[in-house]
């Protein structure tokens, strides 16, 4: 019976083509644009890593003055960041599958190549535990090990940006790099990686593109490498010179930790409590132990990551999709009405008003069908469109679950349009019409 | 088949009351082809609404083959409508989208009948028409003679057992109007019941029983004859 009826409805459809057409639209053009921006809000808000963002956990001590807390409106949350010294005591522990502490900078690189002048890049100052624990996709190589770490040796992975823009996206593997005063051989170019939102460092834009190059941390002391991002202190304030700097309360490092389980958690809770309870020995630490391990989602949701002005566009795209719907109950209703005749046949003939209602509901979810596939299609010229405003930034992109949600926007759509007119149409009084057609 | 005692419908607009029937009270036999005659506005139109069971009546009892049909429910009187009446209008009533093989197919749909089923159906409602070689048309390549015989074609394709014709040769030249009768005789002579609306009294002769509508209420012509009416056609009506 339904695929009679899906008949009648696509027969409907041919018969008043201006109609079906100015309907199909309609929908679609709601669809395509509640359907972008429900894509963006998904990517913006959505998890970044989700195969293993239960087991990332940034890590949070509050080594904040004793006067206030870091943030005044939420007193409970420690500093965003950590100091240079604590990062360097707590990455000692063993208890973590990976860890790691980072941050990005500013550096200038100078191009071996014919006519390519110094440009400054953003770089991110990073362990060799970054590339594992992030999942981070390589094209070429791989990133570096412990012992790069320890050294430092002169080591860097490329992104594929940079990797196209100096070595015109070849195998530039085991090449080298002039960064600053430095000569860096390059051992891993990345496959093309932008998360959303750049989870592993949210202190400054969370939709900021991930940087172009990572480079062992502790290239920090002998390069006396400034950090890029934002930073915070108290009391002494920054120190004197690049390692009073180091050796500051000044919070700025993004500290992250991989823990398989809860078991794994508590240990590395325990671990960080002892040492902040020897650091306050030594009279640092003043305010309560307010240490903070916190799964990506988290740690996302207490930094506020996911922007309001997705929110409030997204609000904007649905309401924009119900305008469409609205204007399709009139069109829908006028071209139903004007079928009675038909309709008091069908009726006179058995059908009854549930089936004709029914009928005509799936006319209404036929045109959102066809309004899906159009406002798919419109979608992802959107979010193309999208890409390439803020090429750097984002890589929004319609994957299974957004064109499901899409066909169940358009199915609600066309329920919500269709019911009304489906209704009259079936309380129909067949005999006023079998006598006048 | 058709037993109505007293059945009175009545339209209301905010001012005028009109009685479109007044209690009229008519039974029909089953194998009966009966004529019904009357003036514009008498009442003949709204009576095949209710006998078809697509419209209600204020006042009275109606029994449609044994059973009480007054107050039924929508699904229980399309279901009634659909396996037990016919219906052929005057003005045809063909959905112009489909062929006239979708055409006759419109009952059976609502039937849920198996596709090989429906085909034999249709087929042998085609032939008894005379129009298996038009299956493929669509109503506009037909004439209306030829619309006429498809809209009877769909009507007797149930095998009902009441047949409602309203004015069904009204739109028809005299020839066509005789062939069409022909049918709808042919389709009483198989045991089905008709009961045909005319302004034509030559036709109405050449139904079993005659009855004539004034002002919504029923003459029954035969039984204003001095003459007893025949076993087996018999039937009185009362207003």
């Amino acid at each position: 019976m339904f695929a009679y009826q899906l008949r009648l409805a696509w027969k409907s459809l041919r018969r008043n083509p201006g109609l079906s057409i100015l309907s199909v639209v309609g929908i679609g053009l709601g669809i395509g644009v509640a359907t972008t921006f429900v894509t963006t809000y998904y990517m913006l808000s959505g998890n970044p890593i989700p195969q293993k963002s239960d087991k990332l956990f940034y890590v949070q001590l509050d080594s904040w003055s004793p006067e206030r807390s870091y943030d005044r409106d939420h007193p409970d949350l420690p500093p965003d960041q950590v100091t240079y010294r604590d990062m360097a005591e707590i990455m000692k522990s063993k208890i973590p599958t990976h860890a790691g502490g980072m941050f990005k900078a500013d550096l200038t690189v100078h191009p071996a190549g014919d006519g390519q002048k110094p440009f400054r890049q953003l770089v991110r100052m990073c362990f060799a535990d970054f590339f594992p624990m992030f999942d981070v996709p390589f094209q070429f190589g791989s990133g570096w090990d412990a012992r790069a770490d320890a050294g430092p040796e002169a080591v860097i992975v490329l992104d594929d940006e940079i990797n196209r823009k100096l070595f015109g996206g070849e195998n530039s593997v085991g090449r080298t790099l002039l960064i600053e005063d430095r000569e860096f051989r390059i051992v891993g170019v990345l496959a093309p990686w932008k998360p959303l939102p750049k989870f592993y460092d949210v202190t400054n834009d969370p939709f900021d593109a991930p940087e172009g190059i990572f480079m062992p941390f502790n290239f920090v002391r002998p390069m006396e490498i400034n950090t890029a991002g934002n930073t915070s202190n108290w009391g002494d304030g920054s120190g004197d010179g690049f390692e009073g700097f180091l050796q500051s309360e000044t919070v700025w490092i993004q500290m992250w930790a991989q823990l398989e389980d809860e078991e794994q958690v508590q240990t590395y809770r325990a671990f960080l409590d002892a040492y902040v309870n020897e650091q306050k020995k030594l009279g640092r630490f003043p305010r309560p132990i307010n240490n903070r391990l916190s799964p990506v989602m988290t740690m996302l949701k207490d930094q506020g990551a996911a922007p309001e002005e997705a929110v409030g566009v997204l609000i904007i795209a649905i309401l924009f999709l119900v305008v469409c719907s609205v204007n399709l109950i009139g069109v829908l209703l006028g071209k139903f009405l004007a079928r009675a005749p038909e309709v008091g046949v069908r009726r006179a003939l058995g059908a009854s008003r549930r089936w004709v209602f029914v009928q005509h509901l799936v006319e209404c979810e036929l045109i959102a069908v066809l309004g899906a596939v159009l406002g798919l299609g419109l979608a992802a010229l959107g979010l193309e469109l999208l890409n390439r405003m803020f090429e750097a930034q984002f890589a929004f992109r319609l994957d299974l679950p957004m064109v499901g949600a899409g066909v169940l926007l358009a199915l609600v759509s066309g329920l919500v349009a269709g019911i009304y007119p489906a209704y009259r149409i079936c309380r129909i009084a067949p005999a006023m019409y079998l006598k006048t057609q | 088949m058709l037993r109505m005692e007293k059945v009175a419908k009545i339209y209301r607009t905010e001012h005028v009351e009109t009685h479109a029937l007044s209690e009229i009270t008519l039974h029909v036999r089953e194998g009966e082809f009966l004529a019904m005659m009357g003036p514009s506005g008498s009442g003949k139109t709204t009576f095949l609404n209710i006998a078809g069971l697509l419209d209600t009546f204020e006042a009275g009892t109606f029994h449609l083959d044994g059973e009480d049909v007054s107050r039924l429910d929508d699904v229980r009187s399309s279901r009634i409508r659909n396996a037990k009446i016919g219906f052929v209008f005057q003005s045809f009533n063909l959905i112009p989208d489909l062929d006239v093989f979708d055409n006759v197919d419109v009952p059976l749909r609502y039937r849920g009948l198996a596709s090989r089923a429906r085909r034999e159906a249709i087929e042998e409602a085609l032939e008894i028409v005379g129009l298996t070689s038009r299956a493929k048309h669509h109503p506009a390549q037909l004439s209306g003679g030829q619309q006429q015989r498809v809209a009877i074609a769909r009507a007797l394709v149930g095998r009902p057992r009441l047949i409602l014709a309203d004015e069904p040769t009204g739109n028809l030249d005299s020839a066509m109007a005789n062939e069409i009768l022909d049918l709808l005789e042919k389709i009483n002579s198989t045991g089905a019941t008709v009961v045909m609306v005319t302004h034509d009294p030559e036709l109405a002769q050449r139904a079993s029983r005659q009855v004539h509508m004034l002002d919504g209420r029923v003459i029954d012509l035969e039984a204003e004859r001095p003459a007893p009416l025949a076993a087996g056609h018999s039937s009185s009506a009362r207003s």
